[in-house]
């Protein structure tokens, strides 16, 4: 064989393994998801959304509790992590710019991304749990939160600065101080991608389970009382699919279905804005 | 209706009737062009912008292949078959067709291994000949003097009107027989430009040689024939000094006294 | 006068993320003192963790963390690159954007569904072909293999998209195959990318929870076969945290969720800070 028909055939089988890792990428992707679907779907019922956690064997038990519980802890740690975040990545787009300062800030944020979230559990035990002598809504948010504003605060940083220079220099020239200039011209010009940001950032913390662990703990019955344990789908979902009763496993497929259908619609929603913005 | 001189001289590259159209496009962005490519001489290709010279020059090499789904028509004859057939063979047709690019693009890895690749890609592998190569490669190129010590140095060290003559000895070095230049010094200042055509001129003994420019001035200077092309087509192909002091065609007329750009 | 009420509100939230950070470094050690002054370099060194007996050694969990994960990568990387290369190079068009699609639906599941698919569908294929319970440091290595790919192949084929196009074209241009054009031109030039790439999966799985309890077992010894059940730091602390009883086991676990910090931040930073420059541009 020459050396030019050695490479070719080399090529091949090269593109060959490619396709076939492709395939098994997709394989999984799909072994998983329909996996989800299918025992979710299975376990879907209207009680799910009627009744509360209830002892496994016991004829009406639902997810409600849950449900509500993780809307709770959602909105919370966005109503704290989400202005942090913006206000930090404006910061960092329009104040510190290119500074050494900035620089630094940016990548200790984004190494936070990628740090472990149970860790950021442990943290928030240490200096709300422990105060408070009590598992809380609040620790639980604030870890959410404390995991949600790196993400934030990049998408909003990112977008920030796509908006061109001569938009904010017009508004400049007109005699906008400082302030209104990013108000008016520069987060309108990013909404979309700010938005985006947002959204992504929910769907990210809304699939945490580890750094709810011990600062949320879990309940399995309704409550909305911030200062008590909470419960949250993912915890519920973890506890309920590793314990060795089937009605609760049962449960736990739904919470891992209805979680998933929620988190996919967050991204999907998320890249349509995203889409539909860079149209115009 | 176009104006083009028959070539009596031998030829590289014969287009027939040759029309491509870009995927998904509407219409087709060359339209049912022939043209004669003289052997051992240059060749320019000028026009303004979109009239297809670049996807003509790109289509001599099928470059165009790598981006699946652009239909080709009519034909194109080199050393006696239509290489336009799907039966080509892409990896030997661009040995004998090389090309040189708009920026320069040197790859990363040392200067010595950069002349060395297309050779190395076709089995070359005997170390002495392959200097050899190498070192004669970059005398056409008129770089030896410069790099002959320093040969195990990343070519990107090197600057952009050595790095371009560094992509030409690496498309010489293969020894092909046409050389396609697309723009080759329009990301280059005037010295390194000259330096550049120059070399361009030597070099039309061995290989010959269609060059693509924006600039007619250069296509002026460097060029044994000239072809104007606009809006797909080609208006005129004609020897350079008659095309640009007595151009045949009204359009031809009007580009030339920069009536269009 | 709003003016510098707002300014001085974007550079306080900003300057609230490094407090953050500094402050978690500083409270974790905080509360491992206790188990620090205890064992001391023990801590990490010894595979004896007996709440019982108040002796705590964590080199078991520590193990854990890194065999998991290196068996993860283990099976990661080739496939992520393999991924890789099909998405920038092979895939047509509309193949491009289903697959691109599926790989970011892979990467928004929650780990914790990872988990349980694997204890539910992955284990007892396990258990099949190996015997033994199924749980263990190889069905743990596996499910964060597959939970850590679609990240993995993503940020790889973006640092191959890098790679400018008259760049491959001029290889193509000297009759290269695409073999040819991915070993000799792109991936030296996106090398720094690529492995940066694979560093940052790296320092993610370390730190993989969810989907490991569900397969890794609870048993805190250093395992003496691949099956074999054992635990990793995520697991120990997600497993644990809510039966510690005694300070010295609280401290102990916080020093492992400081010891577990200390390790991915160190993998990452590397990551970040020589492999993955980037450039900023200015407003």
């Amino acid at each position: 064989m020459t050396a030019v028909e050695k490479r070719v055939v080399v090529n091949k089988i090269i593109l060959a393994l490619s396709t076939l890792s492709a395939v098994i990428a997709i394989a999984f992707l799909f072994w998983i998801l329909g996996v989800l679907v299918m025992k979710g779907v299975d376990a879907l019922n209207w009680n799910i959304f009627i009744f509360e956690g209830a002892p496994p064997g016991y004829e009406d038990s639902g997810l409600k509790h849950a449900l509500v519980g993780q809307v709770i802890l959602i909105t919370l740690a966005t109503v704290i992590g989400v202005p942090l975040g913006i206000l930090a990545g404006t910061y960092l787009s329009e104040y510190g710019k290119n500074s050494k300062l900035a620089h630094f800030i940016r990548d200790i944020s984004d190494i936070m991304m990628s740090a472990p979230s149970i860790v950021i559990g442990a943290f928030v035990y240490a200096i709300v749990v422990m105060p408070m002598g009590h598992f809380s809504a609040w620790a639980g948010a604030i870890a959410l939160a404390i995991i949600m504003i790196p993400i934030i605060l990049r998408t909003t940083d990112d977008m920030l600065q796509l908006v061109p220079g001569t938009l904010r220099e017009a508004a400049f020239a007109l005699g906008a101080p400082k302030y209104k200039v990013i108000m008016d011209v520069v987060y309108r010009g990013a909404k979309a991608g700010i938005l985006t940001g947002v959204l992504l950032g929910i769907a990210r913390v809304g699939g945490e389970t580890a750094p709810l662990l011990f600062t949320s703990f879990n309940d399995n019955f309704f409550t909305t009382d911030l200062n008590a344990a909470m419960p949250s789908l993912t915890v519920t979902m973890f506890n309920y699919a590793i314990s060795p009763y089937e009605d609760w496993q049962q449960l736990g497929w739904a919470a891992a279905f209805i979680l998933s259908m929620f988190i996919l619609g967050l991204n999907i929603m998320g890249r349509l804005i995203l889409f539909a913005g860079k149209r115009k | 209706m176009a104006s083009i001189i028959d070539i009596k001289d031998e030829c590289a590259l014969h287009v027939r009737d040759f029309e491509f159209t870009y995927k998904g496009a509407e219409a087709p962005s060359l339209k049912k062009v022939t043209m004669p490519i003289a052997k051992n001489s240059i060749t320019a290709l000028i026009g303004p912008s979109g009239c297809g010279k670049t996807t003509l020059l790109r289509s001599f090499n099928r470059m165009h292949d790598l981006y699946p789904g652009n239909i080709y028509n009519g034909e194109i004859e080199f050393e006696g078959r239509n290489i336009l057939s799907s039966k080509e063979d892409l990896i030997h047709l661009r040995t004998k067709i090389g090309m040189i690019f708009q920026k320069p693009t040197a790859f990363p890895m040392s200067i010595f291994d950069n002349i060395a690749y297309g050779m190395r890609l076709q089995g070359l592998k005997n170390k002495t000949e392959l200097a050899d190569r190498v070192e004669q490669a970059l005398k056409d190129a008129a770089l030896w003097k410069e790099v002959s010590d320093r040969l195990k140095n990343d070519a990107n060290g090197l600057s952009g009107g050595q790095q371009q003559r560094l992509c030409i000895a690496r498309a010489i070095a293969v020894e092909p027989e046409v050389l396609l230049f697309d723009e080759p010094t329009s990301a280059l200042d005037p010295i390194s430009t000259q330096g550049i055509e120059k070399l361009v001129i030597e070099l039309k003994d061995r290989v010959s040689i269609i060059i693509v420019t924006h600039n007619m001035q250069q296509a002026a200077r460097v060029s044994d024939y000239t072809g104007f092309m606009y809006l797909g087509e080609l208006i005129e192909l004609g020897h350079t000094e008659e095309l640009f002091v007595t151009p045949k065609e009204k359009l031809t007329q009007e580009y030339i006294t920069g009536k269009f750009g | 006068m709003i003016d510098k009420i707002f300014s001085n509100l974007t550079r306080f939230s900003a300057l609230l993320v490094l407090f953050i950070v500094a402050w978690i470094f500083t409270e974790l050690y905080n509360q491992s003192l206790e188990s620090i002054h205890a064992f001391g370099f023990d801590f990490i060194t010894k595979d004896e963790w007996a709440p019982n007996l108040d002796k705590f050694g964590a080199y078991a969990a520590i193990f854990g963390s890194v065999a998991s994960t290196f068996l993860a990568m283990l099976f990661a990387i080739p496939v992520a690159i393999g991924v890789a290369i099909f998405l920038s190079e092979i895939a047509h068009d509309k193949i491009k954007g289903f697959f691109g699609v599926s790989v970011e639906l892979l990467a928004a599941i929650p780990s914790v569904i990872y988990g349980m698919w694997g204890l539910f569908y992955f284990v007892p294929i396990i258990r099949d072909i190996f015997g033994g319970m199924g749980i263990g440091l190889l069905s743990a290595g596996i499910v964060l293999a597959i939970m850590i790919l679609p990240f993995m192949a993503a940020v790889t084929r973006d640092a191959m998209n890098t790679t400018p196009d008259i760049l491959k074209e001029s290889a193509y241009a000297l009759g290269g195959t695409q073999w040819d054009v991915i070993k000799d031109v792109i991936i030296p030039y996106a090398r720094a990318g690529i492995i940066g790439s694979i560093i940052l999966a790296l320092g993610r799985a370390i730190g993989e929870t969810m989907a490991v309890t569900f397969v890794m077992g609870n048993v805190h010894h250093t395992p003496s076969s691949i099956t074999d059940p054992t635990t990793s730091i995520p697991v120990t602390l997600a497993n644990e945290f809510t039966e510690a009883d005694s300070s010295l086991y609280f401290s102990s676990l916080f020093g492992l969720a400081l010891t577990l910090l200390i390790m991915s931040f160190m993998v990452i930073a590397v990551a970040k800070f020589y492999f993955l420059r980037k450039e900023r541009r200015g407003s």
